[in-house]
């Protein structure tokens, strides 16, 4: 009996960690921020070179005090549904801290609910951002960094406003002069050495 | 040991060796640390170009990350190009082990390595899931040197040691596999570091197998000999080894039974240890939410476990070979492979991490002894057609990594957990038909020598040969080494009186 009671309360005391523990959930967040962003709807924007505006603040048309909590804002490039299709390693799961969906940072900025203006910035696409369709999700932080509130440049279904980012290759024109010349040289090399043997057996004779 | 006697004119002739020799020059001690010509040697130019090939086949996995990013990827496309990598050796070893009976180890192996190297290059420059399955398609091919570390441990080392050397030699080359899923990431991190990008870094990473692999080509050229005498061609020229034709040594080799039944038995137990290589980081990585760096960490201990593994099971074969000859080392390789299936079986099945890991450890263990000890038998199987052989066997540890990927780990039809104990019960089920294999001269698992005074070990490797080619004296090598091979009927044998005086002239 009293082992059960034990039990119970550590099952509640660690319920009631959980939250410092990231057990938040996404569809527990409210979306009361508004975010938009630069890019058109279908735009493909090019790695290391384009540059994407982003604005966001707390939505104007809600209570006042809905931001009391709100510490800092992070906004962050997230894969659309089509990009996450066969490929678990952009999983959307509910739990926010298993999530996978928005894996890019583009900025962390600490939020003061008694300025009302909308925060923006230009933001250059990283070369390491892969190519894939996205939108911009930005969430908002309290005091113990856990997430209390969202906003997204697209709908609920991820289907609307999407751009896409075409990336870097990653190749350079050294590098495949290189790969071709050592791949030259393996195979010439290898024919160098059956001559040598055969010049070498037919001197022995 | 050296037979006295009638070797003594030709001794004065032949070479010295750091090594003790029988009457075929091949070493009868395996001394590891030693690197004399031509014997250890050769043992060191092999597993280190073997391991070349290995982490070349197996770079991509631990980089998987990002290259999956650049590439835009999706999982069809990694566990395709992952099949793709195991398939192109399944036939690669048998071409390469006739290679090797034509032309010799040296020549057939290096070749392949340096043709392979463009391939690994190539990775460097890949832009697409298509050009990514290609690169991996074709570098896999490279994983046929297997065939022909096989094939020189053999050729250099006699019957009484042939399956430690074998084991040794291919553990330490399968060690790459293992030792792969570290150097990737810490060349890729250091190369980032200097101040590379990503998705730059991985290709110039790509840079260090392809030149370890050309370097350990060019040492087994200009350092290896074939055989302890010499090379192949010197020696076809001089008349002191015949050259053979393609056609015959395709039919002898494909024509034993027990070629095909060890290629069966070896896809499930080298079949499955390339099967967990490409499967067992996201296993652990998917059931106990580890990071994907913890995860390769276990990977990669699976592949390194190798390095005692393999070769303790060629020592166990040439040990328990030294009472029970040929018959035990039948009985050794069913016992440790049957094992090994059962203990996959259990792996599936445990819930917790700690356990789940020693599990692996063990199953390791039974699993690529189980290799070790198959490459304890190959050598017997046949002498005309030994690179075939052992190309088949090699092979059909390929194809059974293919097929057990493809039944249980394609796609979502059964969890990892499952198609883990699933595969352990193929394990068992293909494991079976050794007791099958039977050598009239020594036995089988459940049957001894046969009671005709035919069957000797001379009467088994000559019926390779025709009465035109023995006229010819193409036979003298299989001679030498059926006489070697008495050993394989076990501790009794040494009992019995050598008939030191009987020459082999009623062969002649």
């Amino acid at each position: 009996m009293a082992a059960r009671r034990l039990l119970l309360a550590s099952l509640v005391l660690s319920c009631s960690l959980l939250p410092c523990y990231g057990a938040v959930l996404f569809s527990s967040l409210q979306k009361t921020l508004a975010v938009t962003a630069s890019p058109t709807s279908g735009q493909v924007l090019k790695g290391g070179v384009d540059k994407i505006t982003v604005t966001w603040g707390l939505n104007q048309t809600l209570a006042a005090g809905t931001d009391s909590t709100y510490k800092t804002i992070k906004v962050k490039l997230c894969y659309a549904p089509l990009s996450q299709v066969d490929r678990a390693w952009r999983k959307t799961v509910d739990r926010i801290k298993k999530d996978r969906t928005c894996q890019h940072k583009i900025v962390a900025r600490p939020y003061n609910s008694a300025n009302k203006t909308f925060q923006s910035l230009e933001w250059t696409v990283q070369r390491d951002v892969p190519t894939a369709t996205y939108f911009i999700r930005a969430y908002a932080y309290n005091a113990d960094e856990s997430e209390v509130a969202y906003g997204q440049t697209t709908d609920a279904h991820k289907t609307t406003n999407l751009f896409q980012v075409e990336s870097i290759t990653g190749r350079h024109m050294t590098m495949d002069v290189c790969s071709i010349c050592f791949s030259v040289f393996s195979v010439v090399s290898l024919l160098v050495f059956f001559y040598i043997e055969k010049r070498k057996s037919k001197r022995s004779q | 040991m050296e037979i006295k006697g009638k070797a003594t004119e030709k001794e004065s002739q032949s070479p010295k060796f750091t090594l003790p020799v029988d009457s075929e020059h091949k070493a009868t001690e395996f001394r590891l640390l030693s690197v004399a010509a031509p014997h250890m040697r050769a043992f060191h130019l092999s597993w280190v170009s073997f391991f070349a090939c290995f982490v070349s086949t197996f770079a991509a996995p631990p980089l998987l990350p990002i290259i999956r990013d650049n590439l835009n990827l999706t999982a069809t496309d990694i566990g395709n190009a992952g099949i793709a990598s195991v398939s192109g050796a399944a036939f690669a070893r048998i071409a390469l082990g006739t290679a090797c009976d034509l032309f010799g180890p040296r020549l057939a192996s290096a070749s392949l390595i340096l043709l392979t190297a463009p391939a690994v290059y190539f990775t460097s420059i890949a832009s697409s899931p298509t050009s990514f399955l290609l690169v991996r398609f074709f570098t896999g091919f490279s994983l046929a040197t297997f065939v022909s570390t096989q094939f020189w441990m053999s050729s250099m080392f006699s019957a009484r040691v042939v399956g430690t050397a074998n084991g040794a030699a291919a553990g330490w080359g399968n060690l790459g596999g293992g030792a792969t899923q570290l150097i990737m990431p810490l060349v890729f991190g250091l190369i980032r570091d200097i101040g590379a990008l990503k998705f730059t870094a991985w290709r110039i990473a790509f840079f260090i197998p392809a030149l370890f692999q050309t370097l350990s080509a060019f040492a087994v050229l200009i350092f290896g000999k074939d055989l302890p005498d010499g090379n192949f061609r010197p020696l076809q020229k001089a008349g002191a080894k015949p050259k053979d034709k393609l056609s015959n040594v395709f039919y002898h080799g494909i024509t034993n039974y027990r070629g095909w039944i060890l290629a069966l038995t070896y896809g499930y137990c080298f079949g499955v240890e390339l099967t967990v290589d490409n499967i067992i980081a996201e296993y652990f990585y998917d059931r106990f939410d580890l990071k994907l760096h913890t995860a390769g960490i276990i990977a990669a201990s699976f592949g390194l476990a190798n390095i005692v593994s393999r070769p303790a099971g060629g020592l166990i074969s040439d040990a328990v070979a030294k009472r029970f000859g040929m018959r035990g080392r039948l009985w050794a390789l069913w016992i440790v492979q049957t094992l090994g299936g059962v203990f996959c079986i259990i792996l599936g099945r445990v819930e917790s991490l700690g356990a789940s890991i020693l599990v692996m450890i063990v199953f390791s263990f039974f699993c690529q002894a189980a290799c070790g000890l198959t490459f304890g038998v190959v050598p017997f199987v046949s002498r005309r057609s030994l690179g075939l052989i052992s190309g088949m066997t090699g092979g059909g540890g390929n194809l059974g990594a293919v097929l057990t990927q493809l039944i249980f780990f394609k796609g979502s039809k059964y969890s990892k957990e499952r198609g883990i104990t699933l595969m352990g019960v193929m394990i068992i089920c293909c494991t079976f038909p050794i007791c099958f294999v039977y050598f009239p001269q020594w036995g089988g698992m459940f049957c001894g020598p046969s009671s005709k005074t035919v069957a000797t070990e001379e009467e088994y490797y000559l019926s390779e040969w025709n009465t035109e080619e023995k006229e010819k004296g193409l036979h003298q090598g299989s001679l030498k080494f059926a006489d070697n091979s008495r050993s394989e009927r076990g501790g009794r044998a040494d009992s019995e009186t050598r008939p030191a005086d009987e020459t082999p002239s009623a062969y002649v």
